[in-house]
């Protein structure tokens, strides 16, 4: 009897943790909504709202790419460069149209995921230090090909940083579409089962002869691709080109929405609405504390204390 | 099968090396950048905006000469000097003052050796030293931090090497550990800011201020200065906010977004650098305000921001000179003929407003 009761007791105490691990995210990003819409003055308006989703669209397209690299077991510091990069070539041929200069910048974050993705599949190098190798070297690159700011006057790119579609900007659109894209692939395709299979154990992955080598490269192409879309979708919001700070800490972010949105780091598992909601969280986290003035060192203390609170969720699960 | 396995892998490893290289190659073959039918603002145009002295009487300050520094006597013309910049050249500042030490010695026909420390303090210490050990009789140095310059010092002062610091000080005794320092006053930039802020908006309202990067004596220095003035000046503007914009311009932009949503009666704002300022006017265009309806008065004088006080947005920039060449060959040859240099040569910056943007705007740089 008394048995019985005390698992039922750890089988609530299991059950609360993974709530608070699935569904912690969620509460927290309400927690601070009514916070704000009791104290914060202007916060219910429209033109606020609008700046908050522009705003955290580049750092959630980043996180959605990092939260697939997470997924495998594995993790890409690169994409903070990757967007510098992306910027760079994207002022560079932006004499042939915004389209092209687009595609360019994309192949370019196309290109530093191959690398990345060959060095880990095929040279077998760790994910961080592979990934780090690509972080110094992509923002050396961006730099050689741009070594300073440069304008955009170009007025394609500039309606694709500030324009809207019924009132819904584009870089939110963009974001949306990207976000109910790759959750598409995480939950109902092959693909997406077969990153979380090499995530759980990558030899058990090979093998039950799942394509390895191919998965990862195309899981750090992703990574690559989407950074560079959030390179490309900064600079048409700055109109600017900017490879010595754009994309600087953008990977530190992007982890952190991901692990707070409840993907573990040791893989196998992707939470894509997580990660959405952890972006907003952070996104809300320094917005709160900017209007209510506090100064910015705070912002980094919250954080900080966000991420402490989800690692020890996870932590426990781990332990389960 | 394995041999066949094996030679799949390899050439696809070859196809994948291949492919890189030809991106790169193709990334730098054919760009076609937005401008380049632009023409660059010529040389010669900025030739005119060589720095002034503010003070300058030799006698006024505390002043230096080659007896009590424990040098010998040299012609500059056959000297070597070393010079040693803090931050790579990516921001115009940097770039305007490295070109102009260059320039400069170029002009009077001297061996210049450069370094540039890339924002890496460790880095800045052993440039130092190399220039030494390649036989520099003379340093300028544009120094990163403020301390840690010991081991530097030390070398220097075993051969008898003067040292001239540009733009920011080192924690040191003038005259004894080095010559000179040529540079702006931080608070004196912050407070003619608050000047021009005061002249905009009529000395009233509210204004928040876009902060540099912590932990750094020239966003500590300029606000300083600008806080201060509008206290005792004009406490009819209330500084309702402080937030750090990293002297960048993605962050002005995105700081300035949130204050003016969440202060809607915000009158102006004051940017310690121009990057920051330029963000904020792309952060006031995005959320439809008209030209002047928010103030903005910033530090630097780079063209960007001079170019917006043509167009309406900016009211004032106040400059910060980063040309240090024929200021800083000044100083020494003066002081390696044997003459007395001041030890804090405080330079004269100018400033831009709505009545000389037009007119000036070729001295920005």
């Amino acid at each position: 009897m008394t048995e019985l009761a005390l698992s039922r007791g750890s089988l609530d105490r299991d059950r609360l943790l993974r709530l608070l691990q699935d569904y912690g995210v969620y509460a927290g990003v309400l927690v601070l909504l009514l916070f704000n819409f009791a104290f914060t003055p202007h916060f219910v308006s429209t033109e606020n709202f609008r700046t908050q989703a522009v705003q955290v669209a580049p750092v959630l397209i980043v996180a959605l790419g990092m939260a697939l690299a997470i997924g495998t077991e594995g993790v890409d510091l690169s994409v903070g460069s990757v967007m510098a990069l992306a910027t760079s070539l994207l002022s560079l041929y932006l004499g042939y149209g915004p389209w092209i200069a687009a595609l360019t910048a994309v192949i370019g974050g196309i290109v530093v995921g191959v690398a990345n993705g060959a060095l880990i599949a095929f040279v077998g190098v760790q994910p961080i230090v592979a990934t780090l190798a690509l972080m110094v070297a992509g923002r050396g690159l961006a730099l050689v090909l741009l070594p300073q700011l440069k304008d955009v006057r170009d007025p394609g790119l500039a309606s694709l940083g500030s324009g809207d579609v019924l009132g819904v900007p584009y870089l939110v659109l963009i974001a949306a579409v990207l976000a109910v894209l790759v959750a598409f692939v995480m939950r109902r395709t092959t693909f997406g089962r077969q990153v979380l299979a090499i995530g759980d154990s990558r030899p058990a992955a090979r093998l039950a002869g799942l394509p390895v080598r191919r998965v990862l490269i195309v899981v750090y192409v992703c990574s690559g691709a989407l950074a560079a879309i959030a390179g490309v979708l900064a600079t048409a919001r700055l109109t600017a080109s900017d490879p010595t700070s754009l994309g600087n800490l953008m990977e530190l972010s992007a982890i952190t929405a991901v692990v707070v949105g409840g993907t573990p780091l040791t893989g196998g598992r992707v939470r894509i609405g997580g990660t959405v909601a952890g972006a907003v969280l952070i996104q809300l986290l320094t917005t709160t504390l900017i209007k209510h003035d506090l100064p910015p060192s705070w912002t980094q203390i919250a954080q900080a204390v966000v991420i402490v609170l989800a690692v020890y969720a996870a932590r426990e699960r781990g332990r389960r | 099968m394995k041999p066949i396995a094996v030679v799949r892998r390899t050439s696809a490893r070859h196809l994948l090396a291949a492919g890189l290289v030809a991106s790169l190659a193709l990334a730098t073959g054919c760009t076609k950048s937005e401008d380049d039918s632009d023409k660059k603002p010529s040389a010669s145009k900025q030739d005119d905006a060589g720095q002034v002295v503010a003070s300058p009487a030799a006698g006024s300050g505390p002043t230096c000469t080659i007896d009590a520094y424990g040098a010998k006597k040299l012609d500059l013309k056959g000297a070597t000097v070393g010079f040693s910049q803090s931050e790579k050249e990516a921001n115009p500042f940097r770039i305007a003052e490295t070109a102009s030490i260059k320039a400069e010695a170029k002009k009077r026909g001297i061996k210049l050796l450069t370094a540039n420390a890339q924002s890496q303090f460790s880095k800045q210490i052993s440039d130092v030293q190399d220039l030494i050990a390649k036989g520099a009789n003379l340093l300028v140095i544009a120094p990163l931090n403020s301390d840690g310059w010991e081991p530097v010092l030390r070398t220097a002062a075993a051969k008898h090497i003067p040292i001239v610091t540009i733009d920011r000080k080192i924690n040191a005794t003038a005259c004894k550990d080095y010559v000179s320092f040529i540079g702006s006053d931080f608070i004196e930039q912050g407070k003619r800011a608050a000047d021009q802020m005061i002249e905009a908006t009529g000395g009233k309202g509210k204004i928040a201020i876009l902060l540099g990067a912590a932990g750094n004596n020239v966003t500590t220095e300029r606000t300083k200065g600008f806080e201060d003035r509008i206290k005792e000046k004009a406490p009819g503007l209330k500084i309702v906010s402080r937030q750090t914009g990293e002297f960048a311009r993605e962050k002005g932009q995105s700081v300035t977004e949130n204050l003016i949503q969440s202060n809607p009666g915000i009158t102006g704002i004051y940017a310690e650098n121009d990057e920051m300022g330029l963000g904020a006017v792309n952060a006031l265009k995005g959320a439809g305000k008209k030209p002047g309806d928010v103030k903005i008065v910033t530090v630097d004088g780079t063209r960007n921001a001079v170019q917006q006080i043509v167009d309406g947005w900016i009211s004032g920039v106040i400059e910060s000179n980063p040309r240090f060449g024929p200021l800083a060959f000044q100083t020494l040859d003066t002081f390696t003929k044997g003459d007395k240099v001041s030890q804090d040569i405080v330079i004269k910056d100018s400033a831009y407003s709505k009545s000389n943007a037009q007119s000036d705007i070729g001295k920005a740089f």
